[in-house]
């Protein structure tokens, strides 16, 4: 039974049909990529199932409940955690604190059980460390990323949705980041990747979709997906008409 | 000369003194600001309901520091109402239904004060029987005293709140990123529900303070209400900080105002200073937090 | 025409009706107030219903035709007519200087502003007793005379308002038809997009201010000579919220709605009298209650029902003459030069030295991956973000600190990424704002506007539906009309962001036919799309972005060949396949 299933996910902005009957899974301890193009729908599906965007039609099961259209305060106890595009970590609040409030699904925790956990944090995101005291708003591009998603592990979730990690970073802080994911899924956590930089989606997945304007085109492991016509097309068009 | 630096520092007290009204009122107003976006031109009728209040629960035979406490549980329920009825049906629609509800709500709540209480300004004891204590020549009312006392404890407890506990830090990230705070599980309704309820307490607080000074009337809060926005404005707009200085500058303003310039016009210097921040710096002395959204 | 006459002789029966029948003073009095309330009220319609801009102190405005009279005619013994010319002016200027604020200042910076404004006035006119008699207030104005005739008579002055009332509703009610108030409109559904499309947005508020300054200052001058005694109480803070609840309540976009709403809540506590305190908080409660559930107020209301039974008026497509958009190439030099242009927000450098020349009569695409800086060099071309450093050169002239309506004005046309059309406003009358940038070529009036806006829409191919409210049309519809309201502006030059975005394949063919045919007519366009398959069969230059620097600048076979593209695109590939 997959940890996470889409039936059918129809989701719109106002008029305009963002989704158009998404169908896939995710088994847990697998890391799943969902590739395609600026506009294809990938952030769309990841806000559909945090609960971000209401669902139109469909289904949307994880650990063999329904999440479909139910607030995303509760999407998060039931065990989803979602680390958006852009990273969006609280500007005003220091590295400390925006990891401790991860939390908030758990309820009230000791002080003394947070500050473990920060700790325990730190050993997987040694860099924050020494910036434990800094404001959100003062970090570099790969800092923030690595805290949103520190952040999103103190809720301990069972699954991790990660929304476009690699944006605007440079390759070698990209890199760095991908290592760490690998590491997060070793440690046994399930992962969607939403990401517009393929190879690097494709280096650490187990399986892989494409989507295009809303539909997925193409499924496979990441050899498959490398070697396809399609998914070459879905990102630099053609080459020929 | 040592006349003049009593009668000038007289000023500057009660200048500070009106000030913490002033900002008492503000500091609840940029709460409901950076948590909901909302401009809330009924605030300063929370101070008009805390002295009403006042006069309802004494006027029932109860000791003063009863009715004080009854005070502030009614300001509570009066906060939560005001969440639940004005802002939240209208919290996805843009500024100017909101800023015209606002206006609708402190309309109505002076207008059922004035069905239940009629049109007469109601005097209101002090806190403390003595009138003031005289300190080289300088004579501080005691009910003066107290307001900058209690505003002096309510910043230190904002302060704290905010500052050092996970409740205020969920509060703060409520405010910096409201769909991101849902993402990580933090109830952001009941937040925001906090937040006014803490806000309405303030202004009922700022109310109750200035009652014996001012007399409780209807219209005491819309007063009020507009020197706190002023505040908030010269001090920068969603700026707690700045909130707080504001408010203690145009309350000293006002009252160096009033005692060298007229008396009468003296709320127009408020109005004045905030015309010329307005135009000129409009992010206020301390500028606009990076969260806020134009 | 003959719907006008009809409303006006009935106007004028309703107005002679106490003539003939015997309506006690009272009565005429609550009337009296109605008519010059109504008057005011009419400017806020104007400032609030048609600009969307929030004023909080009419009653200033009031007040001051008010006292203009007052003070006019008991303590300096000047005629009637003269103080009402003297109220109107002190109030229109007044207004003017308030309009003015707008350039820094809207949302909740405005509102506290006129507020202020309010609330100085109301000291003044309390304080300064030597001249305003302070609260005491004037007593005993004298009714003007007209012809010889003193108007004692109430009937008479009723009349004589009521006359006045009548031509002011005309003139409001006409308003949202001329270019200034479709303007305004265009202003209250969306700021941005109006200033890009070439509205002067801030000398459109100022009008708007103005004309809601003036209005008031005749009613309030009327208000005068018609009840004899004036004081300060009448033009408070409390009264411009009055006036305020009374636009909202009637419908703030329609000159009967407002004109409903003050007569309803001038009649209403008449009516409710025994109800008298109890009214006061409901007065408050039914403002939250508007707001909710009745945000058009009840002649929105009224209207939007009607609507759903009138039908579409049918268009005449072949009856429309067919756009000229055809744009002369006589200069060889680039029609847009970027010269190490820089956007930075605080540390971050969005766009970092960019030098781009385009060509003119040809397509020119932008491309790069996501937080590339694209936007943000669009918005800089378009002049909604000012540089950091740079210049940039349009058709010849320096366009780096011109305001985005000046670039409409020179011929600059732009389409956005989440559409940006007026969606209360017809897909005509979206177009017509297009159509009405500063120096485009096409004959005065506003039948040339219609027609162009026609044209630009059968262009496209959508002037079947120019009488539909544009919020109610698909999403690719809207996306052509917003196309075609940058084309009833003759451009020379398009800024299209994300043209296909929501597109499918045969929609995206129809663009590419749509791009190749405007090329062909001469026009440059200027492109940012992440369709690569679209780019490559309609560009002729393409300059890819990364981190906000230019990393490969060419022919399409060229740039999409690069190395540093397929990298930007695709990525690092870590396992050395690509």
């Amino acid at each position: 039974m997959a940890l996470l299933e889409l039936k059918n996910v129809e989701s719109f902005y106002g008029n305009v049909q963002a989704l158009k009957g998404i169908s896939m899974h995710v088994n847990e301890g697998e890391i799943v990529t969902l590739l395609g193009a600026n506009g294809a729908g990938k952030s769309t599906t990841l806000r559909s199932i945090s609960g971000l965007l209401a669902v139109a039609r469909g289904e949307i099961l994880f650990d063999s409940q329904s999440v479909l259209n139910i607030p995303c305060e509760k999407v998060v106890s039931r065990g989803i955690a979602h680390v958006p595009e852009g990273r969006r970590i609280f500007p005003g609040l220091t590295v400390r604190e925006n990891i401790m409030i991860g939390s908030s699904a758990r309820g009230n925790l000791s002080r003394a059980k947070l500050e473990a956990e920060v700790e325990e944090m730190f050993e997987i995101f040694p860099p924050l460390e020494r910036l434990s005291k800094s404001l959100g708003w003062s970090l570099s591009g790969g800092e923030q990323q690595m805290l949103a998603v520190a952040r999103g592990l103190m809720s301990k979730p069972k699954l991790l949705l990660l929304d476009e990690p690699s944006l605007g970073l440079a390759p070698i802080i990209v890199q760095q980041l991908f290592a760490t994911i690998r590491k997060i899924r070793d440690r046994g956590m399930t992962i969607l990747l939403v990401e517009q930089n393929a190879n690097m989606a494709l280096s650490v997945a187990d399986r892989g979709y494409v989507l295009v304007t809303g539909e997925i085109t193409v499924e496979g492991t990441p050899d498959q997906l490398l070697n396809n016509e399609e998914v070459r097309s879905a990102y630099l068009g053609g080459g020929k008409k | 000369m040592a006349n003049f630096i009593v009668i000038n520092f007289q000023v500057l007290f009660s200048g500070l003194a009106l000030g913490s009204i002033y900002a008492l009122v503000a500091l609840g107003f940029v709460l409901i600001i950076r948590a909901t976006n909302v401009v809330n031109f009924a605030q300063g009728d929370f101070a008009m309901l805390g002295g009403f209040s006042m006069v309802a629960f004494l006027g029932a035979g109860a000791p003063y520091w009863l009715a004080i406490l009854l005070s502030l549980v009614a300001m509570g329920v009066f906060g939560l109402i005001f969440n639940l009825g004005v802002y939240y049906p209208l919290r996805h629609r843009s500024f100017l239904p909101v800023i015209i509800s606002t206006l609708g709500a402190s309309i109505f709540m002076q207008n059922t004060v004035l069905y239940f209480f009629g049109p007469q300004p109601r005097p209101m004891e002090k806190v403390f029987k003595t009138s003031g204590i005289e300190v080289g020549g300088v004579f501080m009312d005691t009910q003066y005293l107290t307001i900058l006392g209690v505003t002096i404890i309510a910043v230190a407890f904002q302060y704290f709140l905010f500052e050092r506990t996970l409740f205020g830090k969920k509060l703060q990230a409520t405010s910096q990123d409201k769909d991101m705070a849902r993402l990580v599980g933090i109830p952001v309704a009941t937040m925001i529900a906090f937040t006014f309820i803490y806000s309405a307490v303030l202004g009922g607080v700022a109310g109750i303070l200035v009652s014996p000074v001012l007399f409780v009337s209807i219209g005491m809060g819309s007063i009020i209400a507009l020197k706190a926005f002023s505040a908030t404005i010269i001090g920068g707009f969603g700026d707690v900080t700045g909130s707080i200085v504001g408010a203690l500058l145009l309350g000293v303003v006002e009252s160096f105002g009033a005692h060298y310039i007229s008396v009468p016009y003296k709320d127009a210097f408020a109005f004045l200073l905030l015309f010329i921040f307005l135009l000129l710096r409009p992010q206020g002395i301390f500028g606009e937090k990076i969260s806020e959204k134009a | 025409m003959k719907k006008i006459l009809a409303l006006l002789a009935l106007g004028i029966l309703i107005a002679v009706l106490p003539y003939f029948v015997k309506i006690s003073p009272y009565i005429l009095n609550i009337f009296m107030q109605a008519v010059t309330y109504s008057i005011a009220v009419l400017g806020m319609t104007v400032v609030l219903g048609y600009t969307g801009q929030i004023n909080l102190a009419q009653a200033t405005f009031f007040g001051l035709g008010a006292y203009a009279v007052g003070l006019g005619t008991v303590d300096a013994g000047l005629n009637f007519w003269i103080t009402l010319a003297l109220g109107i002016a002190v109030a229109t200027i007044s207004g003017f200087i308030l309009g003015l604020t707008t350039l820094r200042l809207k949302g909740h910076y405005l509102a506290m502003i006129t507020i202020s404004f309010q609330q100085i006035f109301d000291l003044v006119l309390n304080n300064w007793i030597d001249f305003t008699h302070g609260p005491d207030g004037i007593a005993s104005i004298a009714r003007p005379s007209l012809f010889g005739y003193t108007l004692t008579d109430d009937r008479s002055y009723l009349l004589l308002c009521a006359l006045v009332l009548y031509a002011v509703i005309y003139f409001v009610w006409k308003l949202p038809h001329t270019s200034t108030g479709r303007a305004m409109r265009a202003i209250r559904e969306n700021e941005l997009a109006a200033e890009v499309t070439g509205v002067n947005s801030l000398k459109v508020k100022v009008i708007a201010f103005t004309i809601s300054a003036g209005l008031a200052g005749l009613g309030g001058a009327l208000y005068a000579a018609g009840f004899a005694y004036i004081s300060p109480d009448n033009f408070n803070f409390a009264r411009s919220v009055e006036f305020l609840t009374m636009v909202l309540l009637g419908g703030a976009q329609s000159a009967f709605g407002g004109v409903l709403g003050t007569s309803l809540l001038i009649l209403l506590p008449e009516w409710l009298r025994f109800l008298k305190e109890v009214y006061l908080a409901a007065y408050g409660l039914a403002v939250i209650l508007i707001m909710v559930f009745l945000p058009t107020g009840i002649w929105g209301l009224i209207s939007s029902q009607a609507a759903k039974y009138r039908k579409v008026p049918h268009v005449d497509v072949d009856g429309i003459a067919d756009l000229d958009i055809t744009v002369p190439i006589t200069d060889p030099a680039p029609i847009l030069t970027l010269q190490n242009v820089q956007k930075h927000f605080g540390g971050v450098k969005a766009v970092d030295g960019l030098n781009i020349e385009v060509a003119r009569g040809t397509v020119h695409a932008l491309i790069g991956p996501n937080g590339s800086g694209k936007t943000t060099t669009l918005n800089v071309l378009s002049g909604i973000y000012k540089l950091s450093a740079g210049k940039m050169t349009f058709d010849g002239h320096d366009i780096t600190d011109l305001a985005p309506y000046e670039r409409a004005g020179l011929g600059m046309g732009r389409t956005f990424q989440n559409i940006r059309l007026f969606p209360a406003l017809s897909v005509v009358e979206n177009v017509m704002v297009g159509a009405q940038r500063e120096n485009n070529p096409i004959a005065p009036g506003q039948a040339a506007l219609r027609e162009r806006a026609l044209s630009a829409l059968k262009f496209v191919g959508m002037a079947q539906s120019a009488e539909v409210i544009v919020q109610n049309l698909p999403y690719g519809h809207q996306r052509l009309v917003e196309i075609a309201r940058a084309l009833a502006g003759h451009p020379k030059f398009l800024l299209l962001d994300e043209p296909a975005a929501g597109l499918n394949q045969t929609e995206k063919q129809e663009l590419v036919a749509l791009l190749k045919r405007l090329r062909g007519h001469g026009l440059t366009i200027f492109l940012i799309e992440h369709d690569i398959g679209l780019i490559e069969q309609v560009s002729d230059r393409i300059t890819c972005l990364n981190f906000g620097k230019q990393i490969a600048e060419g022919e399409p076979t060229h740039v999409l060949r690069h190395p540093d593209v397929i990298t930007a695109y695709l990525g690092e590939s870590s396992h050395g396949a690509a």
